[in-house]
């Protein structure tokens, strides 16, 4: 998935000079942080990912026909009038993806957000404590990791009976230990810097500690981590859908869309429709997860 | 031992034969592979969604379980293309006058698949394992109070009341008869209490233990059977070496698996993809009528159903389905309307109203039931791929034509062994599944789907036996000719005004094979009749 590990301050666009650049992110000018920023990689995955915000703003508005009705023939070819073709009901494609948008991206959001919370909160108990509590939740991290994470998915899905709730559920059961992980790792690393012994040494109090210098730096990496994961998301969302395990029919949730495309194999578009809307998600969401973390990754800074 | 043991060099010599052995062996696999048009190829792959709920024959009843049924075990007569019987174990049969006592001569050559001889007594105790195992299968026994063997040879069967339609039943798969000593030393039993002290289920998963022409190799669930021939048999010789059926689920996988080869015979082609196979010639394909149904189910008695215990309800519902597109979505417009569950063909059937789309008229009959605004309810089904037509399109399409008369479904589609499970026990309010006929006598329907006591949907639908039905069941039961098929059209009229079985569509059937192989049917016992395929020279 990693596109370019760290790019080069030379190859920086605006020919800015990291070199230069303070550590503290507060001290810079906003204009600055944001030429920062100014990295293809990131302006293209950002505007992708904004043309699909738009779209589940106003699919009710874009999308040509109505995504549960029989429009036209069915097995229809794309045309001018139906972009992506219609399916074996006669619907149109290019409306079902549009209004699949809604369900397909706000799930796989709401999914990682859960499991950032969970996780991070999970890593931070464990990081902060310490002792038995620390090995304790990290064995149960470490046991839910030892799954593949589509087949532990598929078995919570299963458990819970189909649906987008449970599939969400689903995903968030399996993607916690990964951020559990990476903020207890985070925490436990920065408790012991020297910018923290120093807060400690002029006294100041545990909590501001951990407030101001302790969480701000473990929650840069959990976002970025968060982006890259979205993706990986979207495809599992997708995934336990298309084996009957998330959305329920007729639901336009993409992978559901691509079972139907699979049982009409000879008419191509009807799986072509999401299957192009996932991949350029998915694209777009790991532009801009490997373009953030080579901004904001410590290991690059100053490089 | 150590005088056993090759020694060192040798060892390494052995070795280095094996080797060899093994590189041969690969390249012969590999020279075999390059294509199943060869001429000496014996074995043949057939690819199929299966719906296995057993291999046990008197615990089974599903489409791929008539296949297998048929393949290895036999049944004492043998339903002809056309209805006709002939003679399979039994080499003659009579009855009775008023149908109440069957009397079987088997025939003397016939022997199982071990070499011991088929004898009266394995058939006494496979029907009545059958009986006692109060199975899903079980009501071909209805009504039978008693099989038995007076010598080697001959079987009586004697019934309470009149069953003109038992010679009929003892042609279905289901009837086949087990090698008795076998599967006693296995745990089965046809003990009066054998629903509770039968165990041989799961020997059965491993081994069969009939006199077809073929015995079952392994079976591997959700992935193949393979069955091998059975060196003993008794008759004509089997055309195949070996017959696998090869788990693939999706109609466009069959078609792609048996476009490169991969499978001889697909059953279950999509009509979407008929032009992509015509087209191809290393295919042959025949499309065939078939008395085979899709239906909706309708469960009154079950939590969630409360709304149709009102039968205006149900008839709603049937008037709500919009026939022809559904028909077109699913079949590509291959298949017709069928009245209720007796398929178009069967007697009986010929002058039974044919439900028509009427949206108006089915609002209008929920507002008289007391639902102005309409209507929802939980529809749950198995996920299938079934003569062509896949659940999930059959159930989207019927949901959006019963939405225009107010009733909204909610879909969820389950796996088959979830539904197996649940519709016995906990049932579900709405639910869609197929039939495909057992035997040729239309009894069946009425034993399968019709309110009378030991009918398996008046349970499922938790409906309370119709008396009246009952009354007829019996008298058809007694009577022949035109008088039988007037109570049978009766019967189906009353199957009609329960609403309880609301058939959707009886398609049109693809016959898909490869060129080279000859013979592919479409059967109504055994669903595809191995006997009658065969690879072209």
């Amino acid at each position: 998935m990693t596109l370019i590990a760290g790019a080069l301050p030379e190859a920086s666009p605006l020919g800015t000079a990291p070199s230069q650049v303070p550590l503290d992110d507060e001290r810079l000018p906003l204009r600055a942080r944001l030429r920062r920023l100014a990295r293809p990689q990131i302006v293209l995955g950002a505007s992708v990912v904004l043309v699909w915000l738009l779209v589940i703003a106003f699919a009710g508005l874009l999308a040509p026909h109505d995504p549960f009705a029989a429009s036209g023939g069915r097995l229809l070819p794309p045309s001018a009038d139906h972009l992506f073709g219609t399916d074996s009901l006669g619907r149109d494609v290019f409306s079902r993806v549009l209004h699949g948008a809604r369900l397909s991206l706000p799930v796989a959001a709401v999914a990682i957000v859960l499991a950032v919370l969970v996780g991070s909160l999970v890593g931070a108990v464990a990081g902060f404590f310490g002792g038995w509590v620390d090995a304790v939740l990290m064995r149960l991290a470490d046991i839910t990791m030892a799954f593949p994470s589509i087949l532990l998915a598929m078995a919570v899905a299963a458990a819970l009976g189909p649906g987008l709730t449970n599939a969400f559920l689903a995903i968030t059961a399996v993607w916690w230990p990964i951020y559990a992980r990476l903020v207890r790792g985070q925490i436990l690393s920065i408790k012991e810097r020297e910018h923290v012994l120093a807060a400690r040494a002029i006294g100041m109090r545990r909590t501001a500690i951990l407030r101001k210098h302790v969480l701000p730096h473990a929650l840069t990496p959990v976002s970025v981590n968060a982006t890259m994961d979205l993706g990986q998301i979207v495809i599992l969302v997708a995934s336990l859908s298309f084996l009957g395990l998330g959305a329920l029919p007729p639901s336009p949730e993409w992978g559901a869309m691509i079972t139907d495309g699979a049982a009409n194999f000879y008419q191509w578009w009807i799986a072509a429709g999401p299957g192009i809307a996932m991949v350029s998600v998915v694209l777009a969401v790991n532009f801009l997860g490997d373009g953030l973390r080579d901004v904001f990754d410590v290991k690059n800074r100053g490089r | 031992m150590s005088s056993v043991r090759p020694s060192a060099p040798q060892r390494r010599r052995t070795a280095a034969r094996a080797g060899v052995v093994v590189l041969a062996a690969t390249a012969l696999a590999a020279c075999s592979s390059t294509g199943p048009a060869t001429t000496d190829r014996t074995g043949i792959i057939i690819g199929r969604a299966m719906d296995v709920n057993s291999l046990d024959i008197s615990r089974s009843l599903c489409d791929t379980c008539q296949i297998y049924n048929s393949a290895v075990y036999e049944t004492l007569v043998r339903a002809t293309p056309d209805g006709e019987l002939d003679p399979l174990l039994a080499e003659s049969w009579e009855a009775n006058e008023d149908s109440t006592q069957f009397t079987f001569t088997l025939d003397p050559d016939a022997v199982f698949a071990d070499g011991s001889p088929v004898e009266a007594k394995d058939v006494a105790w496979s029907w009545l394992r059958l009986q006692n195992l109060q199975g899903l299968p079980s009501y071909f026994m209805q009504g039978i109070t008693g099989v038995e063997a007076p010598d080697e040879r001959t079987v009586v069967v004697t019934s309470a009341a009149p069953n003109s339609a038992f010679l009929n039943i003892t042609s279905a798969s289901y009837m086949g008869i087990v090698n008795s000593d076998v599967a006693a030393e296995n745990g089965a039993t046809a003990d009066a209490d054998a629903a509770t002290s039968d165990s041989a289920e799961q020997w059965f998963l491993a081994n069969s233990a009939g006199s077809g022409q073929y015995v079952l190799d392994s079976y591997a669930e959700g992935s193949e059977i393979v069955l091998s021939a059975n060196d003993q048999y008794w008759g004509e010789e089997p055309n195949f070496s070996s017959v696998t059926i090869k788990e693939v689920t999706d109609a466009s996988a069959q078609l792609q698996q048996l476009q490169q080869g991969d499978i001889d015979l697909a059953m279950q082609i999509s009509f979407d993809a008929l032009d992509q196979i015509e087209s191809d010639e290393s295919l042959t394909t025949d499309v065939v009528p078939s008395y085979n149904f899709l239906y909706l189910a309708l469960s009154p008695g079950v939590a969630g159903g409360e709304a149709l215990q009102d039968v205006r309800v149900r008839n709603a519902i049937r008037m709500g389905i919009d026939y022809d597109t559904v028909i077109d979505a699913t079949l590509a417009g291959n298949g017709e309307r069928q009245s209720t569950g007796i398929p178009n063909g069967f007697e009986g059937a010929e002058d039974l109203p044919i439900p028509d789309f009427d949206p108006e008229g089915a609002k209008a009959l929920l507002a008289e039931a007391g639902y102005p605004d309409g209507l929802t309810l939980d529809a749950t089904y198995p996920t299938f791929s079934a003569y062509g037509v896949n659940s999930n399109t059959e159930m989207q399409s019927i949901q959006q034509s019963l939405a225009e008369a107010g009733v909204t479904l909610n879909l969820s589609p389950v796996d088959f062994s979830t539904w197996g499970d649940a519709i016995g026990t906990t049932g579900y309010p709405v639910t869609a599944i197929y039939f495909a006929p057992d035997h040729p006598d239309t009894i069946q329907y009425f034993q399968y789907f019709s309110l009378i006591d030991g009918s398996v949907w008046a349970g499922r639908a938790r409906m309370p036996v119709n008396p009246e039905e009952n009354t007829l069941v019996a008298q058809a039961l007694a009577q022949s000719g035109d008088e039988r098929t007037a109570t049978y059209a009766q019967l189906g009229q009353l199957m009609y005004d329960d609403a309880i079985i609301l058939p959707v569509v009886n398609p049109k059937y693809i016959l898909a094979s490869s060129a080279d192989l000859e013979g592919n049917n479409y059967d109504i016992t055994r669903n595809l009749d191995l006997t009658r395929l065969t690879f072209a020279d």
